[in-house]
């Protein structure tokens, strides 16, 4: 008869893991986090071996917000944890709950400048919501347990864990103690809407802007339910779109930098403006102090620290949204501004007419967007496709359309992709790319070789860092600086490579048929989409200007 | 040369003794954009709660501070000491 081995750190973080209800996590291997793999073995935890550490981060991202669960990703000590750290960052200005495992050296090496130390631990002030570092292995228990809490309490975010090698090897028995729910310290006062109340029956020009903040308060049918029964024409950030249904003939669509025009002009104009789950970004508000210039603000945020940050509001409402906002509801007497801004919105309807036989980006997304199955997720790296499929395409839900929001991180799409398409294994979930971001994390093509993951990769390509160019072009007299790609790599021979299907298109007559050529197949794909390397994304909103001095051309 | 409004303040601020706690409200109050011009900082070794005085001065509202330093997760309580805080020009 065998003895079953002593339960070690290692082994008690996937004990912990699976209580948790983690199924699937993304890493890399290293010196220093050598007993966790060691552990792994044992584990019913399904690890995804990324291709870079940054692929796995990204990968934990893209699961979170597919799935509205935790993502985990681990990597080793030194280069492997400050890998992590974009994924983090990015996890931190995004509000996704990420938990994050590191191995570090062992206790009595940290502070030597050992083999791959690095203090992460201190670099991951600026990029977590929370850290630990484990020197007893008595407290992993609960630490991990409060990494989840705290990851998931209030506005979600990523949390580290670093785990020296000593801990992970050291004998532990699990005690299953209930860990204390976390308060919000910040007692949140019960909403007093009688200042909203009063503020939205005066109110002649509502608009109800929608953020990321709504689909991660679960409260999109409270949101829609508000718009419905008021009427009130209404607006999204780039995270909040799929919060209000796209086919809402009172919906306007994205506002800001490249926002549509009949929802900058609607918020200029508005004299109410009713913000759930947003944070007055700037690139939603262009110039600030000319953002809705005449309008009272109503703030509804689960984030004391959001209130007043950029935009004093008239009646804040602090607290969980979904309980808040049905108490505003009200029947309003809006028709003339409805009839208005029906009539912005019918003046600034989007064109596919381009003329000429070159493919036309915008044209392209719209009629993925039209024929993909319904729950597709759709995840994008950043740039000029990324605005151009927050403009052209439709999404019912906020976790059908996964973009690095305020962090813009170049290198997102394809492995978020990864972890949305593991997390929703019978949904289609489409990468829109551009070539320059594709390279950021290309060597995730092997990830999903390996896995066998059926993601659609369409890759808008321009040979340029086509967003860069386009400022260069517009704002620096033209003065093109390092964003000329024509040396790209042949992208149909790269993806084969990994075994991936692809075709090449450069011509508007062969869009449709590469599009369900693309939807219909079933393993993994590459649709290279050629465009005209001068294209620009429009509407755009100068720097330093309002958004109603929008420009349409150059 | 147009001068800029510091406003200084003290803020008296309660946290659980935890790791690299101190590290954490520095780093908040540099990012959000206040100096710090004096602190002093104490434990209570009974209910392993610290007691830290944070002089800063910055032209931003000192709410905005306050707000971000409450929500690091072992920060018990923020508060501003009015008696000590000014206005001074720089």
């Amino acid at each position: 008869m065998t003895e079953s081995k002593p339960l070690t750190g290692g082994g008690l973080l996937f004990k912990v893991l699976e209580q948790h209800g983690v199924e699937h996590i993304f890493g890399y291997p290293g010196g220093a986090i050598m007993p966790i793999y060691d552990a792994l073995v044992d584990s019913n935890v399904q690890h995804f071996l990324c291709r870079h550490e940054q692929g796995a981060s990204f990968s934990a991202v893209g699961y979170a917000r597919a799935s509205g669960k935790v993502g985990v990703c681990m990597a080793t000590s030194g280069p492997g944890a400050t890998n992590l750290i974009t994924g983090l960052a990015d996890a931190l200005a995004d509000s996704i709950p990420i938990v994050a495992i590191t191995g570090q050296v062992p206790t009595a090496a940290m502070g030597s400048d050992a083999f791959q130390e690095t203090d992460i631990f201190g670099l991951s002030l600026a990029c977590t919501k929370h850290s630990f570092q484990v020197t007893d292995v008595n407290d992993l228990e609960k630490v991990l347990h409060q990494a989840f809490a705290i990851a998931l309490e209030g506005r979600q975010g990523p949390v580290l864990v670093d785990i020296p090698k000593d801990i992970q090897t050291a004998a532990v028995e699990q005690t299953f103690k209930q860990v204390t729910p976390l308060k919000n310290k910040v007692t949140l006062p019960l909403a007093d809407i009688t200042k909203a109340l009063d503020l939205l029956t005066h109110a002649k020009k509502p608009i109800l802007y929608v953020g990321g903040g709504v689909g991660m308060a679960n409260a999109i049918e409270e949101v829609r339910s508000f718009a419905d029964k008021t009427g009130m024409p209404s607006v999204s950030t780039l995270k909040g779109l799929g919060a209000i249904n796209p086919k809402d003939e009172n919906y306007l669509g994205m506002l800001g930098m490249h926002g549509t025009k009949a929802a900058n002009l609607a918020v200029h104009d508005c004299d109410l403006l009713i913000a759930v789950g947003a944070r007055f970004d700037d690139r939603v508000t262009g110039k600030l102090d000319q953002f809705a210039p005449d309008a009272k603000v109503i703030h509804f945020d689960i984030d004391t620290a959001e209130i007043n940050k950029r935009r004093i509001a008239d009646a804040p409402i602090l607290g969980d949204l979904k309980e808040n906002l049905p108490l505003l509801t009200m029947s309003l007497n809006i028709q003339e501004w409805q009839t208005q801004v029906q009539q912005m919105k019918d003046d600034c309807a989007w064109r596919y007419d381009h003329p000429g036989t070159a493919i036309f980006a915008p044209a392209v997304l719209k009629e993925v967007s039209d024929l993909m199955p319904e729950n597709t997720c759709v995840t994008t790296d950043v740039g000029q496709h990324q605005m151009w499929a927050a403009q052209h395409m439709n999404f019912n839900d906020p976790s059908n359309f996964l973009t690095s929001g305020s962090m813009g991180t170049m290198g997102f799409g394809l492995p978020a992709a990864i972890g949305a398409q593991i997390s929703r294994p019978h949904d289609t979930v489409i990468v829109v790319s551009g070539d320059g971001s594709i390279m950021m994390n290309v060597q995730e093509l092997a990830t999903i070789k390996r896995y066998q993951i059926p993601v659609k990769i369409i890759l808008i390509d321009n040979a340029k860092l086509g967003m860069v160019r386009q400022w260069q072009d517009l704002f620096f007299d033209g003065r093109l600086s390092e964003t000329d790609l024509s040396d790209n790599p042949d992208f149909i021979m790269l993806a084969t490579a990994f075994d991936i299907k692809a075709k090449k298109i450069t011509e508007k007559s062969e869009v449709t048929a590469a599009i369900n050529e693309m939807l219909d197949h079933d393993g993994a794909y590459l649709l290279q989409v050629k465009i005209d390397a001068k294209d620009n994304v429009w509407p755009l909103v100068p720097p330093n200007s309002a958004n109603n001095e929008m420009m349409e051309s150059a | 040369m147009n001068s800029i409004t510091m406003n200084k303040y003290k803020l008296i601020i309660m946290t659980d003794d935890k790791q690299v706690v101190l590290e954490r409200i520095l780093q908040v109050t540099r990012y959000r954009g206040f100096l710090i011009n004096g602190m002093n900082a104490q434990v209570n070794t009974g209910n392993h709660v610290a007691t830290i005085e944070l002089m800063v001065s910055s032209d931003r509202p000192i709410s905005l501070l306050i707000d971000q330093i409450n929500k690091l997760v072992d920060i018990k309580s923020v508060a501003i000491d009015n008696n000590a805080s000014q206005l001074c020009s720089a």
